[in-house]
């Protein structure tokens, strides 16, 4: 895999390489687990399995699709298994439009570290899906990406949909709400909790919540939404704390408690997780005083517990200019 | 983003409470008829659930609000509504709910002198309803579980249009609202306090059954649905004093509420004002045009020997919470089981977050 210092932020639009236009290319971000995830009502009162996602996005993918008139070769990673259905069904869903292609080669390149939760293959799909729609002309919207995602992998974090913030319904691949344009500013300082393990997503079994469980997720939900329209970060932490605890049920992060001392210790507003993956993030107001030293003593709290920093997550372009290089972990 | 819109029926608008500022750190949920919110639940689910096929007749024991809430949510779905009541109950209120075509089964006032008094009564006599119709869907309020998880929808309330509620005061009877509402905001908000308001000679927290004057609070049987584990703290008011304040929230702030709500409100105001820094929410679950007559009759004050009666300062901290005595009372109960309270027992109160 290599890192990318130079991906193209704007999705599905064609880069320098599109130039020799008879290649596509795409790019999504990844994400570092969830802010909130659980099972809500939709505007018809139906319960759907959603998620609000944790962008990240200094990681990400970038998918180069180039046609074939005989097959299809993925050149990667070798399991991007999801990565090959999602060009097949994206190319299917395209063929109305005039092109000489019956399959074609995947290229990805990532940065996003695989199997704890950061969304790696939600963003390989939807910079395949982007690669390919580029390659055909086609102009397509951030939910029509997560539509597609959610086909090629049953199951798709809302990556792709990058210009607001959302309640996604992951395996219905739909905006259950949207909560408010952008998340208030915050930095969050990440760590793997079980480092060297690895999540199989594909056969994580999905939670079943209770009676009790779900009415407790009509109340995240519109204390969530009070901390977006309000740019309100310490109920934002509540809820995510809230949202990481339920979990706990399902994937334990037998650090979590730790974590959340450590975080209210320093004046930070509380923890979350990615609910199919290892990886946990403490969150902080990026408007509080000292935050600086906060951040510092958190990374060294966190490498104390014995966890590993997957990075910092701030307001770009602040936190990414304060703290790039000694968070990051190399891809 | 988002606009206003209007309600698909009547009772989707009742159990919405206006939340008012009454003081910098305190605001009132007030409903026009809060039992509106359990009722809607439990009859909805049980539609949806298939409990409620046509020619079922849904039957329960009420002498109040609960049961004007129910008759109100028979109309929409177009079943018969059979209230099992007190002999006593209000004529207005019977009016109302034969005119949205209940039928209201008194039991006989000889039954004031047994033992659970009206309450065991009703229960007896609601029996035998259900066994004279084929098909009956009993709501059970005191202890369906479906009562407090409907106040679901007052958590996401508050925490919607406040972010912090640190302390929530309100009437008990089933337990429904206070169990429920606290509940899901300590969901978020795990150190939210509770102050249950009940009154003298109610069994909910420990008193001996005996005559109340008060009602729409207290209860003579144990609901189900009270979990005592949710309150750390209990106040004991009696008649007079929940006049008084009845009186004053309407003075005071315009608010025109039934005696239970001024109940909620001597406690909620005085711990607002002792505790500056904390936000504190106090339900006020009924309006007052029932108590025209009564609560707000000087007249009728007088010849019940209320008028006159100054509103408590403050309550007297008991150490003993089985004890009936004085205007206004308070005991710490620590989140702790009737038993536990009964026995002495101490236990530490969880902790915040």
């Amino acid at each position: 895999m290599r890192s990318l210092g130079e991906l193209d932020s704007a999705p599905g639009r064609r880069g320098d390489l599109a130039s020799e236009i008879d290649i596509g290319v795409g790019h999504a971000p990844a994400h570092h687990g969830e802010l909130l995830q659980g099972m809500f009502y939709d505007g018809s009162g139906r319960l759907r399995r959603a998620l609000v996602t944790l962008p990240d996005p200094g990681r990400g993918s970038r998918a180069v699709f180039r046609p074939s008139e005989r097959h299809w070769g993925i050149v990667g990673t070798p399991e991007l298994i999801k990565v090959r259905r999602a060009a097949i069904l994206a190319l299917r869903e395209f063929s109305g439009h005039p092109s000489p292609a019956k399959g074609g080669q995947i290229e990805i390149t990532s940065n996003v570290p695989r199997g704890i939760g950061m969304g790696s293959s939600t963003s390989d799909v939807a910079a395949t899906i982007r690669a390919v729609a580029d390659y055909h002309g086609v102009p397509l919207s951030r939910e029509e990406v997560g539509r597609l995602a959610v086909l090629a992998e049953c199951a798709s974090d809302s990556v792709m949909i990058d210009d607001r913030v959302v309640l996604f319904a992951h395996r219905d691949g739909m905006v259950v709400e949207t909560f408010g344009h952008r998340l208030p500013p915050m930095v969050v300082v990440g760590c793997d909790t079980a480092p060297g393990s690895v999540v199989d997503t594909l056969a994580f079994p999905p939670a079943e919540y209770g009676d009790a469980e779900v009415g407790a997720f009509q109340v995240l939900r519109a204390a969530f939404r009070r901390a977006v329209a309000t740019e309100d970060v310490a109920l934002l932490g509540r809820v995510t704390t809230a949202s990481a605890r339920i979990n706990q049920r399902f994937l334990p992060k037998p650090a979590l408690e730790d974590l959340l001392e450590l975080c209210l210790r320093l004046g930070g507003s509380g923890v979350q997780v990615a609910h199919s993956g290892t990886v946990a993030g403490l969150i902080f107001d990026a408007a509080q005083p000292g935050l600086d030293q906060g951040v510092h003593e958190c990374m060294a709290g966190i490498a104390a517990l014995g966890l590993e920093l997957t990075g910092v997550i701030g307001p770009a372009p602040t936190a990414a200019s304060i703290w790039p290089l000694a968070a990051r972990v190399p891809a | 983003m988002s606009i206003r819109t209007s309600f698909d029926e009547a009772t989707e608008a009742y159990q919405i409470p206006k939340l008012v500022r009454l003081a910098p750190n305190l605001y009132a949920a007030c409903f026009t008829l809060m039992k509106m919110i359990p009722a809607r639940f439990i009859l909805r689910r049980a539609a949806a659930d298939g409990h409620l096929e046509a020619g079922t007749v849904i039957a329960e024991t009420t002498s109040g609000t609960f049961g004007l809430a129910l008759a109100m949510q028979g109309v929409h779905l177009n079943r018969e509504v059979i209230l099992v009541s007190d002999p006593v109950i209000d004529e207005r209120l019977y009016r109302r709910l034969t005119d949205l075509g209940a039928v209201v089964d008194r039991v006989p006032a000889t039954s004031a002198g047994v033992v659970g008094g009206y309450q065991a009564a009703r229960l007896q006599r609601l029996t035998e309803v259900k066994a004279e119709y084929p098909s009956v869907f009993w709501p059970d309020q005191y202890d369906n579980p479906d009562n407090p998880r409907s106040y679901v929808l007052i958590a996401e309330l508050l925490l919607e249009c406040l972010g912090q509620v640190d302390c929530l005061v309100g009437p008990v009877g089933s337990g429904g609202s206070m169990c429920g509402t606290t509940t899901y905001l300590r969901s978020v908000l795990p150190e939210c306090r509770a102050i249950g308001v009940d009154t003298h000679r109610s069994v909910l927290f420990g008193h001996a059954d005996g005559h109340r004057e008060l009602r729409g609070m207290g209860m003579s049987l144990l609901p189900g649905n009270l979990d005592h584990r949710v309150f750390d703290a209990v106040h004991w008011c009696s008649a007079a004093a929940a006049y008084a304040a009845t009186r004053q929230l309407h003075q005071r702030h315009a608010l025109f509420m039934g005696p239970t709500s001024g109940a909620a409100y001597l406690v909620a105001n005085w711990w607002a004002v002792r505790n500056p820094s904390v936000l504190t929410v106090v339900m006020l679950p009924d309006e007052g045009y029932r108590y025209q007559d009564t609560v707000y009759d000087d007249d009728w004050l007088r010849t019940a020997g209320h008028l006159g009666e100054p509103v408590p300062a403050e309550p007297v901290v008991v150490e003993d919470a089985t004890r009936p005595e004085g205007a206004w009372t308070a005991f710490d109960w620590g989140r702790r089981t009737l038993a536990e309270v009964l026995a002495g027992a101490r236990v530490p109160v969880p902790g915040a977050r």
